[in-house]
């Protein structure tokens, strides 16, 4: 019996030696293939990526740098979200915005906008396209031009139609608008996904790594202040420059406002500027009818456009596009 | 002062294009086939048994293409694995559709396993080559059919079907709520929002089936088969639904239609888009012209009997049920939020969000229906033609016991 065993095992074992030395052999090339990318400098792969690619090149696109450009896709913590968006792991909030106040947070930040001291010079809406890398088309924020009044008969009147004297009772009134960061906001309450939350300090952000894009939040908010971002395909909005607050400085639209008109603060400091002006000067929301409770407030704003669109009380003279046809390309 | 119609001096868009008004329509089909499959069983309708095994397979096949529309839409349709993971229940309507979705394909697959369950067994056992196998594998090992166990089964069923209707309401429902439960969009955010979707999805369900049953028994099996009967009780069924379908259309207009009734930005967007808008026609001829020709069309009782007339009458129905998709989803975004003036919207034909997309949707129904016509015991003569057919391209021995079919009454 033994001797008829002994070759077979030897064949076996001599297999056995064979395909382990061969598993061996495999397993090292796999691991020298895995291994080899993170052997190699990490330059060397920067550099094989493109640098600019055809839709990407600043000089045939220049409506966007940044998330999609390889030049500035360079892993200095500012592509981030976990740390730009929440820096001190403040809590979020997806619902139930009541606790927010029960939780006596530090910060409640809000913004307040004289319409007194505004221009219309527009000077903002470039600002935060600048800071925010905002594509072309969609608007973080932006200033609408309204008229309010009428051509009115007056005696004295400047202008003459079939003899009869009239004058111009109306009012140019510029307003811009940006998000509300709304303390109870619809479109935070309606995402699918909690991509969109509202922070302890109030401000309301999209995390641009969890939208799936049904701009469910694009429809709920009343103020049309969200859009679905062209380049990044998910809800975009004003975010107060969160980066920047979270720093200790105040929103790109806030430093650029010749006027002074943006008015940027912490509503829970009563020495705050924006405390003293709350405190100081009546001021409106605009549409409180929808129960949001925003966070925007307007002094010198006339109840007629903070309320309701009504061409003829209110009539918008200019505003940035005129938006023929919505299934027109972004150009 | 109603809206000034024309372009739009603003930056607004319609968000929501045609494949968000076609995903209430799918779900709508689907919600009311379910219906109608459940007639016999939970309503004690035996006349609708013979449709049973047919509304099973259109409503598995629109279900499944039902959540495609919205996943289409979506900007970034890859993360929809975050609809599972990160569920924003109860409060985003969206994200409590995806769990009563889920729920319903769950039911749908366990309906068509039990449905076609004794069939399955019968083509197992007579059928020879890939479709015994395939029948095999369906019956998923359980063959006993003794009658404690068709007993059972017959509960199943029911639980099933009972448990289904239910979900029906609550998956069409939800989905008017989608739009109902957003306060800024004046003509959606709306109580009637519910009742009017849930209603409409049923009239489209049993317009559907009378289609698919005209067409699919009448053009696939024989023009015999398609019994009157049937067709005359389905389009009965139409007509008590589309006057409950009338009615809430009215009371809809009477509170946002009549300036006197409705609140100012409801009537001032009901005006300028339906009441001489760019939708005028699509309300006021699609969809109520179309459902009230059809329901006149009802009244006659050749027209209940013809398979043809009661066939036209069920086109108009889904005709003007799209229609009514199409001025909610639409109609409602047209009104701005912000700007003056209305938006202005035609579908793109190529692309993102277009009517090419739609009809590849379809075309994906058409095709799930056809795999399940093909590879499900739906008819017996198809059956029979089946089991000849594999036992005649292998030369085997007829099975000597042939009269299960009949024992089963199948």
């Amino acid at each position: 019996m033994a001797t008829e065993d002994s070759p077979v095992s030897d064949a076996a074992h001599s297999d056995v030696s064979a395909s382990r030395k061969d598993a061996v052999l495999k397993g090292v090339v796999v691991g020298i293939g895995i291994s080899l990318p993170l052997i190699l400098p990490h330059k060397a792969r920067a550099i094989s990526k493109p640098t600019v690619g055809p839709h990407v090149n600043p000089a045939k696109n220049m409506s966007w740098e940044g998330w999609d450009n390889a030049r500035l896709d360079i892993p200095d913590g500012w592509d981030n979200w976990q740390t730009i968006l929440n820096p001190d792991h403040l809590p979020i909030y997806h619902d139930q915005f009541q606790r927010i106040d029960q939780s006596h947070p530090k910060h409640h930040w809000v913004m307040v906008i004289d319409l007194r001291r505004c221009i219309g010079c527009q000077s903002c809406v470039v600002a935060c396209k600048s800071e925010n890398n905002v594509p072309l088309g969609v608007y973080r924020t932006w200033v609408d031009v309204y008229q309010t009044g009428d051509t009115v008969p007056d005696p004295d009147g400047d202008i003459v139609v079939d003899g009869e004297r009239y004058r111009q009772d109306v009012r140019v009134m510029n307003v811009p608008k940006l998000c509300n960061h709304c303390d109870d906001p619809p479109c935070v309450d309606v995402c699918p996904v909690k991509a969109t939350y509202k922070r302890e300090d109030g401000i309301v952000l999209v995390d641009p790594e969890l939208c799936i894009g049904c701009g469910t939040c694009v429809n709920a908010c009343p103020y049309d202040a969200r859009f679905l971002n062209p380049v990044s395909h998910t809800a975009d909005k004003c975010t107060f420059c969160v980066e920047r607050v979270d720093e200790g400085l105040l929103p790109a639209c806030v430093t650029t406002c010749v006027g002074r008109a943006r008015i940027f603060g912490d509503a829970n400091d009563p020495d705050s500027e924006v405390s003293h002006l709350l405190a100081e000067y009546p001021h409106v929301v605009r549409h409180p009818d929808f129960g949001t409770n925003p966070q925007v407030f307007y002094i010198g704003m006339s109840g007629e456009i903070s309320t309701i669109d009504d061409p003829s009380i209110q009539h918008m003279v200019f505003t940035y596009t005129s938006n023929a046809d919505s299934t027109l390309a972004v150009k | 002062m109603p809206l000034q119609s024309g372009s739009l001096l603003g930056l607004e868009h319609v968000y929501w294009g045609i494949l968000i008004v076609i995903y209430p329509y799918l779900s709508g089909l689907v919600a009311g086939s379910f219906i109608v499959g459940s007639l016999s069983k939970v309503f004690g309708a035996k006349q609708f048994e013979p449709l049973a095994k047919l509304a099973a397979i259109v409503t598995l096949a629109f279900l499944l293409i039902a959540a495609l529309a919205p996943l289409a839409d979506a900007r970034q349709p890859s993360r929809f694995l975050e609809l599972y993971s990160r569920p924003h229940v109860p409060y985003a309507p969206m994200g409590l559709f995806t769990l009563i979705w889920t729920t319903y394909v769950l039911l749908a697959l366990a309906e068509t396993y039990f449905i076609f369950r004794q069939g399955n067994i019968y083509m197992a056992e007579h059928a020879s080559g890939w479709r015994r196998t395939w029948h095999r594998w369906l019956t998923l090992g359980w063959r006993n059919v003794s009658p404690k166990a068709l007993h059972r089964e017959h509960v199943v069923l029911l639980f099933l079907a009972g448990f289904g209707i239910f979900l029906a309401f609550a998956f069409h429902g939800y989905i008017g709520f989608i739009f109902g439960a957003l306060k800024a969009r004046h003509l959606w955010s709306n109580p009637l929002m519910m009742p009017l979707f849930i209603v409409s999805a049923i009239v489209s369900g049993i317009a559907l089936m009378i289609i698919a049953y005209v067409g699919i028994v009448g053009g696939l099996v024989s023009r015999k088969k398609v019994d009157p009967k049937i067709v005359s009780g389905l389009t009965n069924l139409l007509m008590w639904t589309i006057f409950v379908d009338l009615f809430l259309d009215i009371v809809d207009f009477l509170n946002s239609g009549v300036q006197a009734y409705a609140s100012g930005p409801v009537y001032d967007g009901f005006h300028a888009i339906f009441m001489g808008g760019p939708l005028t026609f699509m309300y006021w001829g699609l969809q109520l012209g179309f459902l009230t020709v059809a329901l006149i069309m009802t009244f006659f009782p050749a027209v209940r009997r013809s398979r043809w007339w009661a066939s036209v009458a069920s086109l108009l129905v889904l005709i003007s049920v799209y229609a009514m998709r199409y001025d909610t989803v639409i109609g409602g975004q047209l009104q701005p939020k912000v700007s003056q003036g209305l938006v202005q919207y035609s579908p793109p034909w190529l692309g993102h969000d277009s009517v090419q997309t739609v009809i590849g949707i379809f075309a994906i129904a058409v095709l799930l229906i056809a795999l399940q016509l093909l590879l499900l015991p739906w008819d017996e003569s198809w059956m029979e033609h089946w089991v000849h057919h594999s036992q005649a391209t292998r030369v085997r021995p007829k099975p000597q016991h042939a009269t299960i079919a009949e024992k089963e009454g199948l």
